[in-house]
């Protein structure tokens, strides 16, 4: 039977009108700023589900313990407190000193005499070293097992709870018909329902981007452009969020913040940058990227000054220093949005904070916790396992991205206070607010091995304890 | 182990390696990816010994991966394999158990193994050397460790031999609590 083109089109209208329907309905309340609450009661839903598909899984492993008989009673601790205990310290050398030691203080090694207070004094010495020798190799070995830096860069440990999602389970196994019944109507429900209708969302937010670059180009009062610009933004990172499905709550509100400031914030994923968006228009700055994402970046900036820079030139550095400067001491300017740790870190912990933006000494810094809850999908992305479009679509296929935004208080550099020093308490304050482990290692350490000189300090730490001895 | 522990470190190893298809052993390459076992002075060392000391692998079974002829095999393997490494580290794990001398025997060995790289059971001048500056880098002269080398050597060598063996490693060791201190607590 041939289907005529008339009847092709109906179908398509009939398939669409729905669509379109509940996209003009998302956008209007995207503009104005309301909700319905329907993404709450999804997500409440969602987290019932959840435990229901858990429990069936525990009763299973319950029947399948008790037939194999263990020795050890199972371990009620959460993972991620066992694997802190285990973090290994590279600064706690301190607690093995020998317990005896000798009066003489040992200030050169060139003495050669033979008097026996320097022999049983180097010996001891020996014995100390001997102990740290112990305690590296322990040390070592710890770290094989369980290192503190390999872990924040990839996606955070086994949920008590299994979110329906194949991804977040390390080892899938075949529990029981109801669970994996369940797992396979999320799956649909995801992927063709979920997602068709985010990817048209998605859609219209990129072309509502350009239709209003386009217009405000066009648009000749320089404030009212400005104003425009800035209620324009909100509304499309308003549109985007929905199409991640984001519930995004925000805290402390009066401390959003201002013109003519600097914004500082954790990064687990370019996502962070919608979230933030929907509640405060920013200019950005950093890495200029090149596709899909470099697109974007051009476009943006032809609504709001953004800056855009190549990390590794080096004279590019000072010049993104002094753009700042210049983009702070111009009042009505938008806030600067940056991410000093470089690189996106699985929101288990914050590493550390590059003092690049913390050296502009006249602005004030208003530091921002984002905390992704995992249950409904895992937010961070791992650039060396997916592609930023790949990435996209597991965003897009995931149940939910549950956020918490903290705006904290503003900070700025006190007298004699080292930017060093102020970025640690900036991600301090960041860390504690969000309740991440506060890391000093280097997010660059994801892609390049530590520089040598760390090894040497390594050494020199223990020479300098051998000499105190 | 128990169950868990056991998978967590099978999961630790499968992380470790980032061959695509996983062939189910590590080399040293990637232990070296570690932060902190590149950072720590004896990382490198202590790589050796796992790698040496505890992942052989049968010769036909390194020639029939590698696909090399028999002339050329040099009898460095440099990888290992889970069973392996879990056996390796089943060696650290705290025994709730009281000591077991078998295993304290062990772990000396371990450690007298991080200096005698030559295997011929003896620590001689220049292993002890070799990991002094390895400890310190270059933050004392070549001198002055010869010095302590010596001294040290001239202490602890009881047979007169100017070589540490292993009873005399042993014996300058009985007096710290070697069990406790190379001893850790695996996630389970």
């Amino acid at each position: 039977m041939m289907i005529t083109t008339a009847q092709v089109f109906t179908i398509i209208s009939i398939i669409c009108a729905p669509m379109v329907g509940i996209a003009a309905l998302v956008l209007t309340l995207a503009a104005l700023n309301l909700s319905l609450g329907i993404r709450r009661l999804y997500v409440q839903l969602l987290a019932l589900i959840f435990d229901y598909a858990t429990k069936i899984k525990r009763d299973k492993e319950i029947s399948i313990d008790s037939n194999a008989s263990s020795d050890e009673p199972p371990t009620p601790l959460p993972p991620s407190t066992a694997k802190n205990k285990l973090a290994p310290t590279l600064e706690k050398k301190n607690e093995d000193n020998p317990a005896e030691k000798t009066n003489s203080s040992i200030h050169s090694f060139d003495r050669r005499s033979q008097d026996p207070l320097f022999n049983s004094a180097l010996l001891l010495l020996y014995n100390s070293s001997l102990r740290d020798i112990i305690d590296c190799t322990r040390q070592g070995l710890e770290a094989i097992v369980d290192d503190d830096v390999t872990k924040r860069f990839t996606s955070a440990e086994e949920m008590v709870v299994w979110n329906l999602l194949t991804r977040t389970q390390q080892q899938h196994e075949y529990f029981s018909m109801r669970v994996t019944l369940l797992w396979f109507l999320g799956f649909c429900v995801r992927y063709f329902i979920l997602f068709p209708f985010r990817l048209f969302l998605f859609i219209l937010g990129v072309l509502w981007m350009l239709g209003s670059a386009v217009f405000l180009q066009y648009f000749p009062a320089k404030d009212a452009k400005l104003r425009f610009g800035f209620y324009i933004n909100i509304v499309l990172h308003r549109i985007l969020s929905r199409v991640f499905s984001a519930i995004i709550t925000i805290h402390n509100t009066e401390h959003r913040a201002k013109c003519g400031s600097i914004c500082v914030a954790n990064h687990t994923s370019p996502i962070d940058v919608i979230i933030l968006s929907t509640d405060n228009s920013f200019s950005m700055i950093g890495q200029q990227q090149g596709g899909f994402f470099g697109m974007v970046q051009r476009t943006l900036s032809q609504t709001a000054n953004h800056i855009w820079f190549e990390r590794s030139e080096a004279k590019d550095r000072h010049m993104v220093a002094e753009k700042m400067r210049e983009h702070i001491q111009a009042h009505n300017n938008l806030p600067i949005l940056i991410f000093p740790e470089g690189t996106c870190i699985n929101n288990t912990s914050v590493m550390m904070f590059k003092k690049g933006c913390f050296e502009i000494t006249e602005a004030t810094i208003y530091p921002v916790a984002i905390k992704y809850d995992n249950r409904f999908g895992d937010a961070f992305w791992n650039s060396s396992k997916h592609e930023l479009f790949q990435y996209l679509i597991l965003m897009m296929t995931s149940w939910a991205i549950v956020v918490d935004v903290y705006y904290l208080p503003p900070m700025t550099i006190e007298e004699g206070e080292t930017s060093v020093d102020f970025a640690r308490r900036v991600k301090a304050a960041i860390a504690k607010q969000g309740g991440f482990v506060d890391l000093e290692w280097d997010g660059g350490l994801k892609r390049a091995l530590p520089k040598a000189d760390y090894k040497a300090e390594e050494q020199r730490k223990f020479y300098e304890m051998l000499k105190t001895e | 182990f128990t169950p868990e522990e056991l998978q967590r470190l099978y999961g630790r190893f499968q992380d470790l390696e980032k061959r695509d298809p996983p062939l189910g052993y590590i080399t040293r390459k990637e232990l070296l990816n570690i932060r902190e076992v590149a950072v720590n002075p004896l990382g490198e060392r202590l790589i050796d010994v796992i790698l040496q000391d505890h992942g052989k692998v049968s010769i036909q079974q390194h020639l029939f991966e590698t696909k090399r002829k028999y002339s050329s095999f040099k009898g460095d393997t440099n990888k290992i394999n889970f069973r392996q490494f879990a056996n390796m580290f089943a060696l650290f794990r705290r025994d709730k158990a009281p000591t077991n001398l078998h295993k304290r025997e062990k772990k000396l060995l371990f450690l007298f193994s991080l200096y005698d790289r030559n295997h011929d059971s003896n620590i001689d001048r220049n292993e002890l050397i070799e990991i002094l500056k390895l400890m310190v880098g270059g933050n004392i002269n070549d001198e002055q460790i010869s010095t302590i080398a010596d001294h040290t050597i001239g202490e602890l060598d009881v047979n007169g031999d100017l070589k540490i063996t292993f009873e005399e490693f042993c014996a300058t060791l009985s007096r710290i609590h070697i069990d406790e201190k190379m001893s850790m607590k695996f996630p389970s």
